[in-house]
């Protein structure tokens, strides 16, 4: 795992703390959308369009339970689902760092603080069931290994204490946003959980920003993981969120993306080519243009969706490099 | 306050849109027992049979399930998020706190002093929260601030002061069937008094199922059923927060009849996964 406190100190950037990191996540530029009962309807018939009949008639007698995860690996290419290694859930230092983040950072939201962080966050991973199998390959790493971890979770759990500030209460911050709508029937489940959620739900005014927090460098499918987010929320509430971001743990770095139309009727034709893979139904020809990794890499006159990727921050390249905005390290 | 809390809260105290009269609860409460004889026909007589609303929607979504074992009792954060999520809506609704994420550490602390001093469990989980690590009971604080954020925001709580009891008292009702059955309602919150018709709000997780309808309805009845000569529920609302919906079921005789063929069904639905009868 690298550590980023050198590039911070000698480029001069500081990453957003306190005051600045909430004004960051708040006030995104642009006017907060409004609910829109149309917008809504115009994402659920464009989803169920492509689904309705086609599932209904999958083999399949369970419900396809569609999550950001299994949308990014259904949707890579062969070579980058082999190359990234999506979805495996293989124990690495950086997805055990991840995880241990994960908690942290629901705990510093709410009690405001940390102890020994590592002790707190194996604490807070032995409270699910779920984690029982991370918890024991971490017990399991050698003296080096766990030093790597240690020290790294506590270099970003500092990070966090620094930085976070307490979020005002009016604001209704909440944990681990459990947000699921069904499709065709119930025949599908778009499922997503956001690290943090902050804002009232309105029926008026988008009031809601979603957080997802990383441990890892800034990859392509961040984005679209949070524009996911912002896609089921739509769908489950009157008003979309008006923003969703990315916060990258380990350089204080957030990435904020403000809602727009656009960006969820992209998220619907992301996930409903993404669907119709998981479901097992036959390939449409832009299936296979939605492979992040090699979006990053192509000239967006290629892409249906030229404009979302500037508006991303993902640069055009010219001459096929890979240009994410701010590349730091390994991912996580 | 938001137009929306204000509509929920209003839907929620609104008049009762159907009359129950006296003898549509003799009526259902007869089909009842009628229908859980029938579908306990051939059981071994044994202990009670407890239904409750997860166990009425396990016997519809997962039946199979009803044929494991029950795994021992050990706590974990989703059995505390509802009790000490109720109680942070109830001190927010109080006019203490700003919203539960500002309840929940010192509401959480009084609960534990509680009953270090006097050794009296209010909510049975306080031992338990007690001896956790720092780390672990962060994990239950926070469950609950998630679970009770969303029914803090759905009604006006300062609309509703004065009126709304929660957590509702649980109603409990055993059907007079050779093999005892007893139903049990858990609703989260009962606005209005007893005399006036209440209506009852239930907070349920995931999406809601073909038969919401049904398991709302339960609730109203085995409220009618637990307190005879009180009127009935007027309506209960069902808020499914993970999936935004809100469900209202205005309570009449064919809701309440939904209910008694649902609960049959459930039985009915238990009983084939219990040993029958030896015969000869």
């Amino acid at each position: 795992m690298r550590n980023d406190a050198r590039g911070e100190r000698e480029n001069g950037w500081r990453p957003p703390a306190g005051a600045s990191l909430l004004e960051r996540l708040r006030v995104t530029g642009r006017s907060r959308p409004a609910a829109d009962p149309d917008v809504a309807a115009h994402l659920r018939a464009l989803l169920g369009a492509g689904l309705a009949e086609d599932v209904g008639t999958t083999d399949g007698d369970g419900r396809i339970v569609v999550t950001k995860e299994r949308l990014t690996r259904a949707l890579s290419c062969p070579v980058h689902r082999s190359v990234d290694r999506f979805g495996e859930r293989a124990f690495t230092l950086p997805l055990a760092c991840g995880a241990l983040m994960d908690v942290l950072f629901r705990q510093i939201v709410t009690v405001g603080g940390i102890g020994d962080p590592m002790a707190d966050a194996l604490d807070a991973l032995g409270m699910d069931d779920h984690q029982d199998a991370l918890v024991a390959w971490i017990g399991g790493l050698s003296a080096a290994e766990s030093a790597e971890l240690r020290a790294e979770v506590e270099r970003q759990s500092r990070g966090l204490s620094e930085r976070w500030p307490a979020l005002e209460p009016s604001w209704l911050p909440r944990t681990q946003e459990s947000m699921r709508v069904l499709l065709a029937g119930g025949a599908v489940e778009l499922s997503a959980r956001a690290d943090l959620a902050i804002g009232r739900p309105a029926a008026d005014e988008a009031s809601v920003a979603l957080v997802e927090v990383k441990s890892g460098a800034r990859r392509p499918d961040h984005r679209d993981d949070v524009a996911f987010y912002a896609l089921v929320e739509a769908l489950r509430s009157p008003a979309p969120p008006f923003a969703v971001a990315t916060y990258y743990s380990r350089t204080g770095e957030i990435d904020v993306v403000p809602v727009t139309h656009e960006l969820l009727v992209e998220a619907a034709r992301r996930c409903l080519a993404g669907t119709r893979v998981l479901a097992g139904l036959t390939a449409r020809p832009d299936d296979a243009s939605w492979c992040t990794a090699c979006a990053s890499v192509r000239p967006p006159a290629d892409r249906a969706a030229d404009a979302l990727a500037v508006d991303r921050g993902i640069a055009a390249p010219s001459c096929g490099v890979p240009v994410l905005s701010l590349p730091h390290g390994q991912a996580a | 306050m938001s137009d929306r809390a204000g509509l929920a809260t209003a839907g929620l105290l609104a008049p009762p849109v159907h009359e129950v009269a006296p003898d549509v609860l003799d009526r259902v409460r007869a089909a009842l027992v009628a229908g859980v004889t029938d579908a306990t026909t051939g059981l071994v007589p044994g202990d009670v049979i407890e239904l409750g609303l997860p166990q009425l929607r396990r016997a519809r979504y997962r039946p199979e399930s009803l044929a494991l074992p029950d795994e021992p009792f050990a706590w974990k954060p989703a059995f505390v998020r509802r009790s000490l999520g109720l109680e942070l809506v109830r001190a927010c609704a109080s006019g203490r706190f700003r919203g539960p994420a500002d309840a929940v550490v010192p509401v959480a602390d009084h609960a534990v002093e509680e009953w270090r001093r006097t050794g009296r469990r209010t909510f049975h989980w306080e031992p338990w929260l007690a001896g956790l690590g720092r780390g672990g009971r962060s994990v239950v604080l926070a469950e609950a601030v998630a679970w009770a954020t969303p029914l803090w925001t759905t009604f006006d709580w300062v609309g509703l002061a004065g009126s709304a009891r929660l957590p509702a008292p649980d109603d409990v009702w055993t059907c007079p069937t050779p093999r005892p059955l007893r139903l049990k309602g858990r609703a989260e919150v009962r606005v209005g008094s007893a005399a006036d018709r209440p209506s009852l709000v239930s907070v349920a997780s995931g999406c809601p199922g073909d038969g919401w309808r049904d398991e709302l309805a339960f609730l109203a009845l085995v409220a009618a059923l637990a307190g005879p000569g009180h009127p009935a529920v007027s309506r209960v609302v069902g808020l499914w927060p993970e999936s935004g919906y809100r469900l209202v079921v205005d309570v009449d005789e064919s809701a309440l009849t939904g209910a008694v063929d649902r609960v049959v069904d459930a039985v009915a639905v238990t009983a084939d996964t219990a040993e029958p009868v030896a015969v000869g």
